[in-house]
């Protein structure tokens, strides 16, 4: 069915693309998590005593649903985990972007890095996490939560 | 006559001398301390660089913590006009309101130095500069830095 083929086809780019995204982003947060906890400290949001254990359960939730999803582990799951991410990212973005803060905005580092692209809150971020919002959606929809190694049972569903 | 003019002139010229070199080696003696008590101006890069070497003055970075975090003028502290009130406190545990503070931020097109500047103040801190040139300046003349 050429209809089921791409739509598999879709799921799985999509998959591959993001899983690949959040290791990075998951894996740079945790390699500097003190610059990490620093920069969600400017968001003045949460409490200062809960900012390290914040820093680090964002990077690792990053690192593991990327990898689950790079592996299609739970792919469903682990898109509907950063998908609440992207929420709560845009939300608290949005928040301080209103309140005229400004600041780095602790979301992909190596993308300033490597293509210059500015990480300050403003709307390029904030339309760049809804972006990744979107493209979330068809894999919390869609995309699979077997275990690969798992031999299905003939009949199975 | 020529004789007696030339001993004149040389009196006079040694009176002078002694009267103004004196007080010409103290300026250059006071030289940092001078400049930071200039007038309510804000410091240039040869001032800031003299209080600098002169180790006279508390050097205060007011751009946000994790910025410090990556880079900073070498020995500065962090007190951030967006995180002024949660480290204040420790700052006045570290530095009394006699010391000699020098705030910058990024450049002269950045307020945070100015802010933090006025809320030291307000805060007993009477001895407040604000180099304006800030990390820009400091860092492209190849002065120390860290983090």
């Amino acid at each position: 069915m050429p209809r089921i083929g791409f739509q598999s086809a879709l799921i799985t780019a999509l998959r591959l693309l993001l899983g690949a995204l959040f290791i990075m982003s998951g894996g740079e947060k945790l390699l500097d998590l003190k610059f990490f906890a620093l920069v969600i400290a400017e968001y003045q949001i949460l409490p200062s005593l809960l900012i390290p254990a914040v820093a680090l359960i964002v990077s690792l939730c990053e690192l593991v649903c990327g990898t689950m999803l790079l592996f299609d582990l739970f792919s469903r799951i682990s898109a509907s985990v950063m998908l609440c991410m992207m929420a709560i990212f845009i939300a608290a973005m949005t928040n301080n972007a209103m309140r005229g803060l400004e600041h780095d905005c602790g979301c992909f580092e190596f993308l300033s890095q490597w293509y210059g692209l500015k990480e300050e809150i403003g709307i390029g971020p904030i339309v760049r996490d809804i972006l990744f919002f979107i493209l979330l959606l068809p894999v919390a929809l869609l995309g699979s939560n077997r275990i690969p190694w798992k031999k299905q049972q003939p009949g199975g569903l | 006559m020529a004789g007696k003019t030339l001993r004149r002139t040389l009196v006079a010229s040694v009176i002078l001398l002694s009267i103004f070199l004196p007080a010409a080696s103290q300026l250059h003696a006071a030289e940092p301390a001078a400049l930071a008590k200039e007038g309510s101006g804000e410091l240039d890069l040869s001032a800031a660089k003299a209080l600098f070497d002169s180790h006279s003055a508390c050097f205060v970075d007011a751009r946000s913590e994790y910025a410090y975090y990556s880079s900073h003028i070498k020995g500065a502290l962090s007190l951030s006009d967006s995180r002024f009130d949660e480290q204040f406190p420790e700052f006045r545990q570290k530095k009394s309101t006699e010391t000699l503070i020098v705030v910058y931020c990024v450049g002269p097109g950045c307020s945070k130095a100015r802010h933090v500047a006025e809320k030291l103040k307000k805060n007993g801190y009477r001895n407040v500069r604000v180099f304006s040139g800030g990390l820009t300046e400091w860092s492209h003349a190849g002065f120390p830095m860290e983090g």
